[in-house]
């Protein structure tokens, strides 16, 4: 019987410990490692996936969570076309539902790498979703910041506190000087007055020297003429020019954190007289995933601008043209209609940086004219740049071009015609 | 280089009378009331010095406060989504058809801005008519309909589909008779459509109805060879050509096409070749044709079928019953003769073309043709025209059956009867008869002044507004074998619905929508003949424009009925009934001119404004006589005659003094006197339509008519003599005969002489853009006026403002006449002054030739408008060119008034922004017109032919960003490009091998008023005529 009990004990004992260890060995796989699944996750899903909501692809937070059949997962993250080919039913399931959007296929992941990712954005999601229990609490927090009316009433309540004040400094005042009178002590009120008399006896004196008064008249003149002169010699010119656009697009952010090419967005420049504003698809190839600042908890308001102007809804990804209402931008570098001006003559062909002229966008939280656009301005730098003849056949046979390399000259804009009225007015 | 032939522009040159003396001192034509307020109250007027101080002070505010104004804000609005293929900034081409030609649309950021030829083109090689480049202006007519109408009120398209529905169900029902009356309709797929829809309501019947008819020709066909079609004709085989009143060149069956063809064969090249074919004319109008003809002959209508039985007389020495001589017409008598020799000398090359729309008198030509071995050579009745296809008989019966209440239903496609047919007023009251009348017509409401329809459709039930070409899928056959795809550039503007479609949906037809069908219908049967198929063959299609059959071999035909003694009775029997009784009867010609047409496009204010080519005159008709007719008469220019057809008929018309004129007779164009074309049309001259007569079975164009004068005097809106040269000789010319013996002969030019300049020579390292005018190739029709009012934002002034000779075009076509005397004899400028004395030379008057001279700014080395701009807003650039910066000018006009050449403008208003142009150009939906890439003028400033050096600068940036060097022929200018003769070459000098340099190359070569050493850079090749040297 013993034998019998040591075997069952020793048959259990082995037996809860394979299971023990399977259970820990399947643990640590759904487990998975969390931090090294982020890295992954962030790498290849983020283009299409949330954890919270949907983008181009489901929100993945609740999915995974919910749905256990980790296997399952893998083959389908693995490889969802052959799933859905081999018509497995959970994957057709999946695959209409989906608007039969097509999933990339991700058969380079390991099972780990999956089984990381997996681990990842359950914990991750898990994180969340406490975490936004506890947001209604801080967010009612912040809510009850100040309004409007307790900032008016604060304002007001110190600018009369300061009348107050100041009322009660010239009470004090009078009655000092009240005291003062009475202790009969205002023959020091004459010295005063004698003094000032002294001053304005100086400075009539002062105004008599002619030579001095000329010379102020003089000043005053220069001065004011020099002033005239500037305003009336920018009339018009309107460097510096920074109107409020109706979406207040960074562009040091896009331009210089991110470092968009300006030609991404801008995409006339280099083909086109016109360097043209994006049209809202071309922000939606990023901004129908990015819809806040990386920090941000909150949706931008700012991005939110484009979904309603295409009518765009974030939650269900879908269009609807009928709400569509372009965005109405401010020009802000307004050459008259007189001047004609290519984008792609001095782009492409006299291959100038755009800073040359927009000066250091990347910078810029909001665009202000850099350059003054005066005829002078033009003038100028197609006098001093040099044409970018090199490598281009176009110039190869311009006689004037080679006489003039001959001769050590520098061949500029303006040699070449640059500067003829009828170059840019017609 | 005093010319030994005086040349003139009009009558008032001619004779220097004094009024046009003085109007040619001054620059303007309104002596600007300077010296009425130096001398008059203007200043002297003391004004108060409180007052004085008043207006300073408001005037420094004022001045200070538009100083203190912020940045205008200006939107700047990105698509949503943008198109794919748009960049803005950068032209779409999209290949079309208009009339049958194969075209490119030139669209910017999704809106057509001009029409430009496909240089495949099979018809006219990328010619473009005047009215075709006109034509992208209709699509911005802001009087188009925007709403389909039901019953005389703006409806929806189920309303008007649920009526028109229920309304045929009942009259399908019922059996009376249904008719579609449209224009001549050639698209293979509206043919279709219409076939369908008589399947649909078998009592339907299709009318081809044409407005100017070509009836007499595919009857004459049909009875001389079995086959009622419309011959292709082939000037470019023909060495000799024959024209009776046949404008071939303006507007008779294919202008540019035949223009092409007329050409090849006196172009520089052909007379290099020692080739040049002869052309002689007989007509009682001056044409366009026959004002480009060598020799000329005016005969009167009734002469017209006398002459042609001469001819055939003449060329087969055999006499048919009846045969008369042109007793009072010797000259004509022995041209006659000369002709039938020169025609059967020329025997298979040689052709006679008649405009006649008498099915005797074409018959006869017919059998002249036979005789000459034309067929199969210089006419193909294998390959025939599809353009015209309307029966007279078909529309006289509709009328019949209208009034006898037959008809419950007829439905108008680009027809207005109601205007254009002679018995109009006989066709609306049968019109109101008809139960159910539909017509597919833009014409429509628009601001305050609401009309609704045109003159037909404003008396139909139901108006269902068709797209414009521009907005719409379609296709035309106009050539057998040729077909060409018309495809949509733009969505439709309005709410307006393809005529085509609305017949599939009338007649629940399982394919609804055109743009299916009409793939379909290319898929099963068009795309194969062009060896295409499927979608890839539909996509080639579109981006080809057209797919073309190789032509049926063209054979010869003999005549069926040999016996023409009774087609020659008919014609006499014709001409007796023209015969004029008493001095104030007149045979009355009634014609279409190349500009206006039949009138359908009366709305388009290009056209309007368009010189006619002949007579110069702009805005209105007119009655043209000879001189010396109206001498006699009593008339002077400009007074108003009311002319009375046989049935009461009468319209009130200024007279014309047109030389060339046949004695006794009146021409007067159709096409004018539109009452609901559109704000632009109406009431522009008077109609003449009613004045053609039915007789044997097709409308004829001549009549007898009485005329009278009013007493009223209206001034024409004539360009003709506004620049003046003050006699100085602009034009050279020779004979063929002289050219073959010294190709430089007639070329004056003094090249050998030494000059002397007060300047400096320009510098022009890289290019030197001049331009070759051939004068032989020119035939003045005016389509590159058009194309440059397109291309270069010129505005439209108006007839008042032409009146006062500011007209605004940067290219004009100038007319020159000279006197012809036996022999080619050219009148030496002090006989023409021993002439004026007395009344001899207005005899010579029917005996003139023409020569047209289109000018433009000249872009002159030794500009004259440069060395007195005050301001240097005109300086000269290192490629050749006279710019102008209108920014820089202040507008004193001394330019325009030391330009030689008068080709400077200046603008007396803000034409695109002042309401006195409102009909014209001055409205949001026109403007979009605009070519965005030239500036539109302010007033005050001049402007002038810039060589279109927007396109200059943009094919020199073609090819920078291509990294290559600029080609000749990468860059054409706009009048160039849209020559369907080729007359204007344009290029860089510098470049030895580039066309235009080898064009001034030329013997012929010669530059107007070379002797002021202006040193021009348009370069004029001596025009030759091939008369013989003793003439008819």
């Amino acid at each position: 019987m013993s034998n019998i009990s040591l075997i069952l004990k020793q048959f259990s004992r082995s037996v809860l410990l394979i299971a023990g260890f399977a259970i820990l060995g399947f643990s640590a796989r759904a487990q998975g490692d969390a931090a090294k699944g982020e890295g992954i996750f962030k790498a290849n899903c983020t283009a299409c996936h949330k954890l919270d909501q949907k983008m181009t692809g489901p929100a993945l937070g609740p999915v995974i969570t919910a749905d256990t059949d980790d296997k399952w997962l893998t083959k389908w993250i693995q490889n969802n076309k052959a799933l859905i080919a081999a018509g497995d039913a959970k994957a057709v399931k999946v695959y209409n539902d989906n608007q039969q959007g097509n999933m990339t296929v991700f058969a380079t992941l390991s099972d780990g790498d999956v089984a990381n990712v997996l681990a990842y954005v359950r914990t991750e999601y898990k994180a969340m979703q406490e975490k936004a229990k506890a947001a209604p609490a801080t967010a009612a927090a912040a809510d009850s910041g100040p309004s409007n009316l307790v900032i008016f009433g604060l304002i007001a309540v110190i600018v009369i506190a300061f009348i107050v004040i100041l009322l009660l400094n010239k009470v004090i005042g009078t009655l000092e000087r009240l005291l003062l009178n009475k202790k009969g002590l205002a023959v020091e009120e004459v010295e005063v007055d004698d003094k000032a008399a002294a001053r304005k006896a100086e400075f009539k004196k002062l105004l008599k020297n002619k030579k001095l008064v000329g010379f102020f008249i003089v000043c005053a003149v220069i001065c004011g003429g020099s002033w005239q002169w500037v305003t009336l010699w920018n009339t018009n010119v309107h460097t510096g020019y920074q109107p409020v656009q109706p979406i207040k697009f960074p562009h040091d952010l896009h331009a210089g954190v991110m470092k968009i090419e300006c030609q991404y967005c801008h995409a006339g420049a280099f083909k086109s007289k016109n360097a043209t504003i994006p049209s809202l698809n071309v922000c939606m190839n990023c901004h129908k995933s990015v819809d806040r600042r990386m920090d941000a908890s909150a949706p931008s308001t700012e991005i939110a601008k484009i979904y309603t102007a295409l009518g765009y809804d974030p939650a269900t990804t879908k269009y609807d043209s009928t709400k569509a209402k372009p965005v109405q931008w401010i020009r802000i570098h307004n050459l008259p209609d007189l001047a004609y001006f290519n984008h792609s003559q001095h782009t492409k062909v006299g291959g100038l940086k755009c800073q040359t002229c927009h000066g250091p966008v990347e910078t810029m939280q909001e665009v202000y004219q850099y350059s003054p656009l005066t005829m002078k301005w033009c003038i100028q730098c197609h006098k001093r740049t040099e044409v970018n003849y090199k490598g281009n056949a176009y110039y190869d046979n311009m006689i004037q071009v080679h006489d003039k390399i001959k001769r050590g000259e520098k061949v500029t804009a303006a040699a070449l015609g640059g500067i003829e009225c009828g170059k840019c007015h017609y | 280089m005093e010319s030994n032939k005086k040349y003139w522009k009009g009558l008032e040159e001619l004779n220097n009378s004094p009024e046009f003396v003085e109007l040619n001192k001054h620059e303007f034509a309104e002596p600007i009331p300077i010296e009425e307020i130096l001398s008059g109250t203007g200043l002297m007027n003391k004004t108060p010095r409180r007052n004085f101080l008043k207006a300073l002070g408001f005037g420094v505010g004022a001045v200070s406060l538009a100083a203190c104004e912020k940045v205008p804000v200006h939107k700047s609005i990105p698509y949503l989504i943008k198109p794919e293929e748009v960049t803005p900034g950068i032209a779409n081409y999209y290949t079309s058809s208009y009339d049958g030609h194969a075209i490119l649309v030139k669209t910017r950021e999704g809106r057509p801005i001009k029409i430009e030829g496909n240089p495949n083109d099979v018809l006219s090689k990328g010619g473009v008519s005047a009215s075709a480049q006109a034509s992208v202006l209709d699509l911005y007519d802001a009087n188009r309909l925007q709403n389909p109408m039901l019953k005389g009120s703006s409806s929806s398209w189920d309303a008007v589909d649920s009526f028109v529905k229920s309304e045929l169900a009942a009259i399908k029902a019922g059996g009376k008779k249904i008719r579609l009356v449209t224009s001549t309709v050639n698209s293979p797929s509206t043919l279709a459509v219409i076939a369908d829809f008589v399947a649909a309501y078998p009592t339907a019947k299709h009318i081809n109805y044409d407005a100017v008819s070509y009836t007499g020709i595919i009857q004459a066909n049909q009875n001389s060879f079995g086959k009622a079609v419309l011959p292709h004709y082939r000037f470019d085989n023909a060495d000799v050509i024959v024209s009776f009143g046949a404008d071939f060149l303006g507007s008779w069956i294919s202008g540019e096409e035949f223009t092409r063809q007329y050409v090849s064969n006196r172009n520089a090249k052909s007379l290099e070749a020692k080739k040049m074919s002869r052309h002689i004319q007989f007509e009682s109008g001056m044409s366009l044709t026959g004002s480009n003809a060598d020799v000329r002959i005016p005969v009167k209508p009734s002469e017209e079928g006398i002459a042609i039985i001469s001819l055939y007389n003449a060329i087969t020495g055999t006499t048919l019953p009846g045969s008369q001589k042109l007793s009072n017409n010797a000259s004509a008598e022995k041209s006659i003769m000369i002709a039938a020799q020169e025609l059967k000398a020329a025997k298979g090359k040689a052709l006679v073309v008649a405009g006649s729309n008498d099915i005797a008198t074409q018959t006869l030509v017919n059998a002249i043709n036979v005789e000459l071995a034309s067929y199969g050579s210089t006419i193909d009745l294998d390959n025939p025209s599809k353009k015209y296809a309307g029966n007279d008989s078909e529309i006289k019966e509709l009328v019949a059956d209208m009034k006898a209440g037959s008809v419950d239903a007829v439905f108008f496609l680009d027809a207005n009867p109601a205007y254009d047919y002679f018995g109009a007023k006989e066709f609306t009251d049968a019109l109101a008869k008809v139960r159910l009348k539909v017509s597919f017509s833009d014409r429509g409401a628009n601001g305050e002044v609401t009309t609704i329809g045109d003159e037909t459709s404003s008396l139909c039930t139901v108006i269902a507004p068709n797209h414009n070409y521009l907005e719409q899928w379609g296709d035309s056959n106009i050539i057998e074998g040729y077909y060409t795809v018309i495809q949509p550039a733009i969505n439709p503007v309005y709410n307006t619905r393809q005529a085509e479609q609305s017949l599939l949906i009338w007649i629940d037809a399982p394919v609804k929508e055109y743009y299916t069908y009409v793939k379909n219908n290319w898929e099963k049967t068009l795309l194969a003949k062009g060896g295409l198929a499927g979608q890839a063959g539909w996509e080639t299609l579109l981006q080809t424009g057209f797919v073309k059959v190789a032509d049926k071999a063209a054979v010869s035909y003999s005549l069926i009925a040999k016996d023409l003694a009774a087609v020659a009775n008919t014609i006499n029997t014709q001409a007796a009934k023209l015969v004029t009784k008493g001095d104030d009867q007149v045979e009355l010609q009634v014609y279409a001119n190349s500009v206006i047409g039949d009138g359908k496009k009366a709305n388009n204010p290009w056209l309007q404004e368009l010189p006619e080519p002949v007579s110069k005159v702009t805005w209105e008709n007119f009655a043209a006589i000879a001189p010396k007719f109206g001498e006699k008469l009593g008339y002077k220019e400009g007074d108003v005659i009311k002319i009375t057809s046989p049935n009461g008929y009468s319209v009130s018309l200024p007279v014309l003094f047109q030389p060339g004129q046949a004695q006794g007779t009146v021409s007067v164009a159709v096409g004018y006197g539109r009452t609901l074309a559109g704000p632009v049309g109406n009431g522009v001259g008077q109609n003449a339509f009613p004045f053609l007569t039915a007789s044997n079975g097709t409308l004829q164009s001549s009549s007898v008519a009485t005329i009278a004068k009013t007493g009223e005097i209206s001034i024409l809106a004539q360009t003709q003599t506004h620049h003046s040269y003050e006699g100085r000789t602009v034009i050279q010319e020779t004979t063929f005969e002289k050219y073959k013996k010294d190709a430089s002969s007639g070329n004056r030019s003094e090249r050998e002489h030494k000059v002397y300049s007060l300047w400096d020579e320009y510098e022009r390292p890289q290019y030197n853009w001049v331009m070759a005018i051939d004068l032989n190739a020119c035939t003045g029709c005016g389509a590159c006026v058009v194309a440059c009012n397109a291309e270069n934002n010129v505005p439209v002034v108006g007839k008042d403002e032409v009146r006062r000779r500011r007209e605004m075009h940067w290219i004009r076509i100038d007319r020159y006449y000279s006197f012809n005397e036996d022999g080619g004899a050219v009148t030496k400028e002090k006989e023409i002054g021993a002439l004026q004395k007395d009344t001899a030379h207005m005899d010579n008057m029917d005996n003139v030739s023409v020569v047209y001279q289109p000018m433009l700014c000249q872009h002159c080395d030794h500009a004259p408008c440069e060395t007195v701009c005050p301001v240097l807003a005109t300086v000269h650039s290192s490629e050749g060119l006279n710019h102008m910066a209108y920014n820089r000018c202040i507008g004193t006009r001394y330019c325009a008034n030391n330009c030689p050449y008068k080709v400077r403008r200046f603008n007396w208003f803000n034409y695109w922004n002042d309401s006195r142009f409102d009909n014209y150009l001055n409205n949001e939906h026109t403007q979009l017109v605009l070519n965005p890439d030239v500036v539109t003028r302010f007033r005050g400033v001049m402007e002038k032919c810039s060589m279109c050096i927007q396109r200059i600068q943009a094919g020199k940036l073609k090819a920078k960003i291509e990294k290559r060097p600029l080609k000749d022929g990468d860059v054409k200018v706009a009048c160039q490009q849209t020559c369907s003769a080729n007359a204007i070459v344009f290029g860089n000098m510098n470049d030895p091998e580039s066309e235009v340099a080898k064009a001034l190359k030329s013997e012929r070569t010669y530059y107007v008023l070379e002797e002021l050493n202006v040193q021009p850079g348009i370069g004029y090749q001596v025009k030759v005529r091939n008369t013989k040297e003793v003439q008819a």
